[in-house]
C-alpha cells in the first residue's frame, strides 16, 4: 500500500473533485441507463412485437436482423465515444486533482 | 525443483490416460455419446438446452431428405497431436510462468504487469465459451434468427462493466470481490459471505463446464467420459496451482487467439462460397428447399403446407426458439447485471496496473467479442445452407455439433486431408477454450477461499508472502479436485440450470452489493450481507422450482403419449420400423421409471413459469440491500464513504499489485 496516506474529507470537499464527480456520474450513468434501454428494446420489441421484426427492408433482410446488427453499432459506439472522453476529459481532470493535492 | 517434477507428473498422467483412451480395446465401455448436451454451456445460459422440436422430425422425414451422418468422426491422429501441441504450448507458458510467481499479487493478479491489450484479449477468452462457439452457432442453424439473438447479451454485458463496474473496482479493490464488499464494512462477516458467494457461483460455473467438457471430448476424441473430465480436471489444476493468474492469463490469450482465428477462417469461407455477398447467402437461405421443409415439419410442424406461407422467410424471424418474452427479458437482466458480478470476471480487472488499462482491457474484449459474435451468426446460417438443419440435427438434436461439421465440409470434407485438419484444428479450439474458461473459475473460486477466509479471516490479514502463496496453490488443487469429482459425479445431471443460476446469483447478490458499496453512501455490512444473501437464496430457490430442472412426471406424461401414438399406429394394423419399436420400449422404461416421480425439491411440475429467475431475484437482492442497510445504520460506514468514493473516482492510493 502507498505509504502517502490523504485527507480523503477534504479531498472530498475540493471543488475540482466535486466536479469530476459530477461529470463522471452524470456521463456514466446516462450512457448506462440509456443503452440498457436500448437493449431491452431487443427482447421486448421481438418478443410482443415480432410483426416488427418481419418487416422485410433490404431483399430477404428485415427489420429484426438489421435490429441486431445495431445493437452491436450501438455498443460500438459507446465504447468509442467513452473512451474518447474518459481519456480526453476525465483523465486529464483527474491528473489536475492529483497534481493539486500531491 | 518441485514444480518441475509436479509440471511432469501431470504431463505424463496426461498422456497417460490418453494413450489409455486411445485404445479402444483397453477402453471401458466407450458407449456411443450422445451429444445432445456436449457443449459447455459458458456464456449462453440455455443456448444448449435439448432442442424440443426433434422428437417429431423421425415422424415425417422429407421426400428430399438429404444424407444423414450420425456422429462427427475426427480424423483421431491429426486430432491428437493438435491436442497435444496446445498441452505442450500450455504447459511452457506454465512452467515460464510459476517461475515469476513468488508473491501474492502475483498469483491473484499476475504482479498487475499485465497490459490492457493483453487483459483484453484474456477477458475475451474468459468470455467466449464453447457454448457460443458450438451451441449458439448450432442454435442458428436450426432456428435461425433467435440463435442470433442470443449473442446480443454477452456482447451487451460489456457495456455495463465499461461504464460503471471496471474502472471504480479496479481502483478501490486488490484481488477479489471481497476485498471491494469488506472496504468499509466489518470485514470478517462481509469477506466469509462474499467468499461463499464466489465459491458459490464458481462451482456452479465450473460444474457445468467440466460436465459440457466431459461430453465434448467423449465425443470429439471417443474417450470415455470420466477420461476426459479427469483430463481436463488435470490440466486445468496444472495451469493455475502452478502458474497462478500468469498462466491463466496466457492461457486464455492463447486460446483467444486460436479461436479467432479458427472462427475467422470459417466465417470467410462460408462468404467465399457465397460469392462474398451476404444478401445472396440469405436469399439463398430463404429460397433453400430443405431449410423450408425444416421449419415447416421439424419447428412448426405444419403436415401440409399453409398456402402462401414463406417458410423460408419465416427462419429469419423470431420466436421459433424463444417462446417466451418475460422469459428472454429475465435472461437479458441476467446477463445485462450478471456478467459484471462475476468474481472471476471481476478479478481480471487487478491484473492491469491502473483504471485506465482496465478501460481499455475491456474495449479490447468488447471488440474481439462482437467480431466474434457476428462472426458466428454468419457460420451458424452458413452451417444451415450449406449443412442443411437436417444433417445437423440427426447428428446431434441440439444442433451442437454445426460448427465442427461445417469446418470437415468446408476443408474439404469428410475424409479429405483438408477436411480433417480443419475439424481436428476447430476441436483443438474447442479443447482449449474449454481449458482457458475452467482455469479462470478454478482461480477464483480458490482466491475466495485462501485470500478472503483463510489470510485475512483465519490469520487476521498477517501471513507472509510465501504462505500466502503456499496455502492459495494448496486450495487451488483441493477446489480443482472438487471440480473434477463432482463434474465426475454430475455426468447423469442436468447441468443448463447450473449456469442460469451462476448467473442469476452474480446479478441479484454480487452486481448490487458491488454497485452500492462503490456509489451508495449509506451502504453497510447489513446491506452487502443482506443483498448477497438474500440475492443468492432468492435465485436459487426460484431456478429450483423453475421449468430447467428435470421434472419425472413430465418425462413420464410424454412417455404416454409416444406409447398411445405408436400403439395406435400398431392397432390400426401398421407394422412399426425398427426404430419406432425401440422408441416404444423406450418410451415404456421411460413412463416406467418416471411416472409419479417428483423433481429434486419434490414436484411434479414447476412452480415458477421462467427459466431465468433474474427478473424476480434481482429487485430482490436489491431491495434487501436497501432494507438491510437502512435497518442496521452503521455510521463508520459513512464516513468511511468519502475515502472509498475518492478512491474509485480518482484512483488514489491503488492498490500497487506489485507491492509486498
Amino acid at each position: 500500500m502507498d505509504a502517502q496516506t490523504y485527507d480523503w474529507g477534504k479531498i472530498a470537499r475540493n471543488p475540482k473533485y466535486l466536479e469530476l464527480k459530477r461529470r463522471k456520474r452524470v456521463f456514466l450513468f446516462g450512457w448506462w441507463i440509456a443503452s440498457s434501454i436500448y437493449y431491452f428494446l431487443l427482447p421486448t420489441l421481438s418478443g410482443y412485437f415480432p410483426d416488427l421484426f418481419r418487416i422485410k427492408l433490404m431483399g430477404v433482410i428485415n427489420f429484426g436482423y438489421l435490429f441486431i446488427l445495431s445493437q452491436f453499432v450501438v455498443a460500438f459506439f459507446v465504447a468509442i465515444y467513452y473512451t474518447k472522453v474518459a481519456n480526453n476529459v476525465f483523465d486529464r481532470l483527474t491528473e489536475e486533482l492529483v497534481a493539486e493535492i500531491q | 525443483m518441485l514444480t518441475k517434477t509436479l509440471l511432469a507428473t501431470i504431463l505424463t498422467l496426461f498422456l497417460t490416460t490418453v494413450g489409455f483412451a486411445a485404445d479402444p480395446a483397453k477402453a471401458p465401455s466407450a458407449s456411443a455419446p450422445t451429444a445432445s448436451q456436449a457443449v459447455p454451456q459458458g456464456t449462453a445460459p440455455q443456448a444448449a438446452q435439448p432442442a424440443p422440436a426433434a422428437s417429431a422430425a423421425k415422424q415425417a422425414v422429407p421426400a428430399a431428405a438429404p444424407a444423414t451422418q450420425t456422429k462427427v468422426k475426427p480424423n483421431r491422429a491429426i486430432t491428437i497431436t493438435m491436442f497435444m501441441a496446445i498441452i505442450g504450448i500450455t504447459l511452457c507458458v506454465v512452467v515460464w510462468a510459476a517461475k515469476q510467481t513468488t508473491s501474492a499479487a502475483d498469483f491473484y493478479a499476475a504482479g498487475g504487469g499485465i497490459t490492457g491489450l493483453q487483459n483484453g484479449w484474456a477477458i475475451a477468452g474468459d468470455y467466449m465459451s464453447a457454448a457460443s462457439f458450438l451451441g449458439m452457432s448450432g442454435l442458428i442453424s436450426l432456428y435461425g434468427i433467435d440463435g442470433f439473438m442470443y449473442a446480443v447479451g454477452p456482447m451487451f454485458s460489456f457495456i455495463a462493466i465499461l461504464l460503471v463496474v471496471a474502472e471504480p473496482c479496479r481502483n478501490a479493490g486488490k484481488f477479489t470481490l471481497g476485498d471491494i464488499l469488506s472496504f468499509r464494512a466489518s470485514p470478517k462477516p462481509v469477506r466469509a459471505v462474499a467468499a461463499l458467494s464466489t465459491v458459490t457461483v464458481s462451482l456452479f460455473y465450473l460444474i457445468a463446464q467440466m460436465v459440457g467438457a466431459g461430453k465434448l471430448m467423449q465425443v470429439l476424441l471417443d474417450i470415455p467420459y470420466r477420461v476426459s473430465v479427469i483430463g481436463v480436471g488435470v490440466l486445468m489444476v496444472g495451469y493455475v496451482v502452478f502458474g497462478g493468474m500468469k498462466a491463466t492469463t496466457w492461457v486464455q490469450i492463447i486460446k483467444a487467439a486460436l479461436l479467432m482465428s479458427g472462427t475467422v477462417l470459417l466465417a470467410f469461407l462460408v462468404m467465399a462460397k457465397a460469392g462474398m455477398n451476404p444478401f445472396r447467402l440469405f436469399t439463398d437461405i430463404v429460397n433453400n428447399q430443405l431449410i423450408q421443409d425444416h421449419i415447416r415439419l421439424n419447428v412448426l410442424k405444419d403436415a401440409l403446407p399453409k398456402p402462401g406461407f414463406d417458410y423460408g422467410q419465416r427462419f429469419l424471424e423470431p420466436g421459433l426458439f424463444l417462446k417466451n418474452p418475460l422469459d428472454q427479458i429475465s435472461l437479458g437482466i441476467a446477463w445485462a447485471l450478471g456478467a459484471a458480478g462475476l468474481p472471476h470476471i471481476l478479478m481480471r480487472f487487478f491484473t492491469v496496473p491502473n483504471a485506465k488499462e482496465a478501460r481499455k482491457s475491456i474495449v479490447v474484449a468488447l471488440f474481439i467479442n462482437s467480431t466474434f459474435f457476428f462472426l458466428i451468426n454468419l457460420i451458424g446460417f452458413g452451417a444451415a445452407l450449406y449443412l442443411t438443419p437436417q444433417l445437423i440435427s440427426s447428428v446431434d438434436k441440439g444442433g451442437n455439433m454445426a460448427t465442427l461439421l461445417l469446418a470437415q465440409k468446408l476443408g474439404g470434407g469428410a475424409g479429405s486431408l483438408g477436411g480433417d485438419l480443419f475439424l481436428a484444428f476447430i476441436c483443438a479450439v474447442a479443447f482449449a477454450t474449454i481449458l482457458a474458461v475452467v482455469s479462470g473459475l478454478v482461480l477464483a473460486a480458490s482466491a475466495a477461499i485462501a485470500h478472503d477466509v483463510y489470510v485475512n479471516i483465519i490469520k487476521n490479514g498477517k501471513a507472509d508472502q510465501q504462505e500466502q502463496v503456499r496455502v492459495a496453490r494448496i486450495t487451488s488443487l483441493f477446489v480443482g479436485i472438487a471440480a473434477i469429482v463432482m463434474g465426475l459425479a454430475a455426468e447423469k445431471e442436468n447441468v443448463v440450470a447450473l449456469v442460469a443460476l451462476a448467473f442469476a446469483v452474480a446479478a441479484s447478490g454480487n452486481f448490487p452489493a458491488v454497485m452500492l458499496s462503490l456509489f451508495w453512501k449509506k451502504f453497510n455490512t447489513a446491506g452487502t450481507i443482506s443483498a448477497l444473501l438474500v440475492g443468492t437464496i432468492s435465485a436459487l430457490a426460484l431456478v429450483m422450482i423453475s421449468p430447467v430442472m428435470t421434472y419425472p412426471q413430465k418425462i413420464a406424461d410424454d412417455a404416454r403419449k409416444m406409447i398411445v401414438t405408436l400403439e395406435k399406429k400398431q392397432a390400426e394394423g401398421a407394422v412399426l420400423a425398427e426404430k419406432d419399436l425401440k422408441t416404444l420400449e423406450k418410451a415404456r422404461a421411460d413412463f416406467a421409471k418416471n411416472d409419479g416421480g417428483t423433481s429434486m425439491v419434490g414436484l411434479k411440475a414447476a412452480i415458477f413459469p421462467l427459466k431465468n429467475p433474474g427478473i424476480v431475484s434481482a429487485p430482490l437482492g436489491l431491495l434487501a440491500a436497501i432494507f438491510g442497510t437502512l435497518l442496521f445504520r452503521d455510521r463508520r460506514a459513512e464516513d468511511m464513504f468519502d475515502e472509498i468514493e475518492v478512491r474509485q473516482i480518482t484512483g488514489l492510493g491503488i492498490a500497487k499489485a506489485s507491492d509486498h
